[in-house]
């Protein structure tokens, strides 16, 4: 180790406690602020969870795509929102999820960190996680929940990981069980991603590690397989079982549906607007420390494996600027959004982002510590910001009159559609008791006028050229089939299709803003047939074990590990490993 | 140490090598959201320089389209975005270019003629947009001449409107007079007769309303097997007028997609209509209307707007008869640029070849639309 490193090494790391107040005196007011409203995603979440709140037993929701099953996304963050919904309502039910969310990250990034780093560099990490680009990106302007719940529990998993292969010990065998299994349940491709960017660098952290100790603390490669597969076998069962449902769904229903563009497999060097919003703000101050992080990753042998796998999440982050991303993910590249692999790269980069601010403020003390939070606040900031400068809806209006419209004289006994409403049909889908043939979750509709023009939400159609507009004219042309009535325009160059294909305007809402198009001779909605529907025992997995999983964890995280003695043989950096008991207590 | 460093370097290298790759070659979503060009693209050849202003033109970069052309001292920016997206509001306004090609006509060493087409996908359908273009080598770079279309200019002038027109009030939104005790107003269907198509079954027919009152009108039909049940249900949509004046008649096309002729016992029609408010204006002339035989099939003609107000959308419906006065066809088109009072618009509706042979007559029809807050 060189003098610098022990010099950092030898310093006391940050309290945990002060991390956590920091995350909580950044986020909690922007959280209060009800800040992630304003994104693509949120009230994505909380229209499933108002489904949850009102039928947990029962995944088939009515109110999209004339019923979609909700069991074909994993309900974990959504099912809480829904209990802490009774007490906080829906809005703050979210919220209280996601702080939560970033809470665990701070703990898990630590714990992650100390597997790779001194616990001093592990705190900076923890807390470079509270300013993180990425994380700010993801909750105030993506508002993808899932991925922001699933990782920081996936991350307070690894460690467990490593201790049951390195050490064979029970108790971190079934922590880590029951961790990973409650992360898939939050969002199953953290899991099945993670395992190859986070878990695999783990177990060669393993080998790297049993290689390298005294003869006598040594493992035989021997018993770190057995134990790898062991775990391998058991998760993989209980993550089989905990989502049953949502395996069956994707068996019979593989996503098989046109491609959908997504700007984050844009190239961001020919598309520099996008690698601003999906690169330069996720990554924010992080970009100076990629030299720093592939050289220390590599001239360091115990760093290789996490830099590796964060060289690999990074490339696949780039999107479409990289050929890897297509090679690495086949067909899935065309149907996932690559910026989750971004924020999966900004979390394996945090222990060398730790590492070098450690050594930063030992060799320059106050400047380097000025500096740092200078560029920490800046990273934040912007990735907070940035659903100010690019809103999820270039127009912001209020949804509370078109559903208090649909919900009046009997209008909710026939479908709807909205045409110009953006990411606002979910807050519309909350509010109302009329249901639609439009949605946001395109993996979960079946309707064959959605899934074969390769276009998404029928509300934004224009935005994806003919095949959008294939999609809208199909199911407009089937109005009469799906009791589709109503066509809510918020934007009027959908006016020209509806009066030529024979709607006419009967009311007006919102100082004219939104026209309100009916189509006579139009039978009230009936439920259309779907073989997707759950039947009844799955809607009892569905609402017992996933949410059982959580509950579960919380209750096993909190049994205090035992004293180790083989906590000190790592060669490595690891001091003393945090248990989370000890850290929320 | 030496490995590390080694190790370093290799995944720098790699890192910008793929990047790199990604860039000069990058893959189709890639190349979806940069306008369908790579790095080098660039306007060494005439195909190149079209291919580029295309390019430009569906990323909606105007000021650079306008920078890169040659003749753009004859007219302003704002004319050259006017001439693509419209001088007025108008299909296409909101028309997204969905593709474009390049097809070279004629180079010398100086000067070149390419054929740039626009597809341009709207709310309504597709339409393309065909300009010759005149390029001009310029260094090692070629410059493009944009044939601009200029908008007409009508002179001042009074339009004395004398017009039919029908109010209704209705109770409330969603009224539907047709099933609250009101009267519809008596429509009939006068000619249908399914036929086999390449996609699948069509029928085609004429809609009449005998009333003295205008009509909302639709047409659904369902296919039958022989005993009876029913094989698919389909609507007109927007292959009829739906808005009949007293004695109009519109054409109507019904199409079953994957259907089979023979598979048909029978057809239930369901002509609807229901009370609404309406007027004869806009007028719509349609003038020298001409049928063209074949090698290339078509009825052209001109649409001029004898209101004094701005079209935004044209719908033109034709039937097209047999000597004996049967429908044998009907075929529509949308006009993609707003109608101006007093100005011939042209419009020319292709005819299937395998019918041009039989057909004798056509009589078309026009429905228009007009941008809210306009009336």
């Amino acid at each position: 180790m060189k003098p610098i490193d022990r010099a950092a090494s030898s310093a006391q790391p940050l309290p945990m406690p002060l991390i956590l107040l920091t995350a909580l005196a950044v986020h909690l007011p922007l959280l209060l602020m009800k800040l992630p409203l304003k994104s693509y995603d949120t009230n994505f979440h909380i229209f499933f969870a108002s489904h949850y709140l009102h039928h947990w037993f029962n995944p088939w929701n009515s109110k999209w795509y004339a019923g979609f099953s909700q069991a074909t996304y994993p309900p974990l963050p959504q099912q809480w929102i829904a209990v802490l919904s009774h007490v906080l309502g829906l809005e703050m039910g979210y919220m209280a999820v996601q702080m939560a969310a970033i809470l665990l990250l701070v703990v898990g990034v630590y714990r992650f960190s100390l597997l790779w780093v001194s616990p001093r560099a592990a705190s900076f990490a923890a807390l470079a996680s509270v300013f993180l680009g990425s994380e700010s990106f993801l909750v105030y302007s993506a508002g993808q929940l899932a991925t922001t719940s699933a990782a920081p529990i996936y991350l307070n998993a690894l460690p467990y990981l490593f201790e049951w292969v390195r050490y064979g010990r029970p108790r971190a065998f079934l922590k880590a069980a029951i961790l990973f299994t409650a992360a898939a349940a939050a969002h199953h491709a953290t899991l099945l991603f993670g395992s190859f960017f986070f878990a695999v660098p783990v177990l060669a952290l393993v080998v790297m590690d049993a290689r390298s100790a005294s003869s006598e603390k040594s493992t035989g490669m021997g018993a770190v397989a057995a134990r790898t597969i062991g775990i391998v076998v058991v998760v993989s069962a209980a993550i089989a079982l905990v989502l049953l449902p949502f395996w069956i769904a994707l068996i019979h229903y593989p996503v098989t549906q046109t491609p959908i563009p997504h700007a984050s497999r844009a190239n961001y060097i020919l598309s520099p607007q996008w690698g601003l919003n999906y690169f330069v703000i996720p990554y924010g101050a992080l970009i100076l420390a990629i030299p720093f992080i592939i050289w220390r990753g590599s001239i360091q042998p115990r760093l290789r494996p996490l830099l590796l796998g964060f060289w690999f999440a990074f490339l696949v982050g780039l999107g479409g600027t990289t050929p890897v991303a297509h090679l690495l993910l086949g067909r899935a590249f065309e149907v996932i959004t690559m910026e989750r692999f971004s924020y999966w790269a900004t979390l394996l980069a945090l222990p060398f982002v730790g590492l070098l601010a450690a050594e930063l403020i030992a060799r320059f003390r106050t400047p380097a510590l000025i500096s740092l939070m200078v560029l920490a606040a800046f990273t934040c900031g912007f990735g907070v910001a940035w659903s100010t400068y690019r809103p999820a809806d270039a127009e912001s209006f209020r949804v509370d009159s078109a559903a208090a419209w649909l919900n009046r004289d009997g209008h909710d006994r026939y479908r709807y559609v909205t045409l110009g409403f953006g990411n606002k049909i979910s807050r519309l889908a909350v509010l109302t008791d009329a249901s639609s043939v439009d949605g946001e979750w395109n993996s979960g509709r079946l309707l064959p006028e959605l899934t074969q023009n390769g276009a998404g939400a029928l509300t934004s159609s224009k935005y994806f050229g003919a095949g959008g507009m294939k999609a809208l004219r199909a199911i407009l042309r089937h109005a009469d089939h799906y009791g589709l009535k109503w066509v809510l325009v918020h934007d009027p160059s959908y006016d020209p299709l509806l009066t030529f294909a024979g709607w006419r305007p009967v009311d007006d809402l919102e100082d004219r803003t939104i026209v309100i198009w009916s189509k006579d001779g139009v039978p009230p909605a009936q439920p259309i047939p779907s073989p997707q529907k759950p039947p009844h025992w799955q809607g009892i997995l569905w609402g017992t074990l996933p949410f059982g999983s959580s509950l579960l964890a919380i209750l096993i995280v909190l049994i205090p590990d035992g004293r180790h003695d083989e906590e000190d043989d790592s060669s490595g950096a690891v001091g003393q490993p945090l248990v989370a008991g000890t850290v929320l207590s | 140490m030496k490995r590390g460093a080694l190790l370093a370097l290799v995944l720098a290298a790699l890192t910008v090598l793929f990047i790199a790759i990604g860039t000069l070659h990058p893959n189709a979503s890639a190349r979806f959201f940069a306008g369908g060009e790579g790095l080098l693209s660039s306007a060494s050849t005439p195909e190149a320089a079209a291919r580029k202003l295309g390019s430009e033109i569906e990323l909606r970069a105007w000021q650079r389209a306008y920078n890169s052309l040659g003749n753009k001292a004859q007219f302003t920016e704002q004319e050259f975005f006017h001439d693509i997206t419209g001088y007025h509001e108008s299909l296409r306004t909101y028309a997204t270019l969905e593709s474009y090609e390049v097809f070279p006509q004629h180079a010398t060493a100086s000067d070149a003629d390419v054929q740039l087409q626009l597809h341009w996908s709207t709310v309504v359908g597709s339409f393309t947009d065909t300009r010759n273009l005149h390029l001009v080598r310029n260094g090692d770079r070629w410059v493009v001449d944009w044939p601009l279309v200029r908008s007409k200019v009508v002179p001042p002038q009074v339009i004395a409107v004398n017009y039919l027109r029908w109010d209704v009030i209705y109770r409330g939104a969603g009224d539907d007079w047709g099933i609250q005790d009101v009267e519809a107003p008596h429509v009939r269907i006068v000619d249908m007769h399914p036929v086999q198509r390449a996609a699948g079954v069509v029928i085609l027919g004429e809609l009449l309303n005998e009333d003295i009152v205008p009509a909302y009108v639709s047409v659904r039909a369902t296919l039958q097997k022989k005993d009876g049940t029913p094989i698919a249900s389909e609507g007109s949509f927007d292959k009829i007028s739906h808005i009949l004046l007293p004695k109009q008649v519109t054409p109507f096309l019904i199409s079953f997609p994957n259907q089979t002729l023979a598979d048909v016992g029978s057809i239930r029609m369901e002509p609807i209509s229901a009370l609404v408010s309406a007027s004869a204006d806009p007028v719509i002339e349609i003038q020298n209307q001409q049928l063209h035989p074949i090698p290339d099939p078509a009825l052209t003609g001109q649409l001029e707007n004898q209101s004094g107000q701005i079209v935004n959308v044209a719908h033109i419906i034709t039937s097209f008869y047999n000597q004996t006065g049967q429908v044998v066809w009907i075929a529509d088109q949308y006009t993609n640029r707003a109608l101006m009072p007093q100005t011939p618009v042209p419009f020319r509706i292709p005819i299937p070849e395998d019918l041009a042979h039989s057909i004798s007559s056509e009589r078309t029809v026009v429905a228009t639309y007009r941008a809210r807050g306009v009336e």
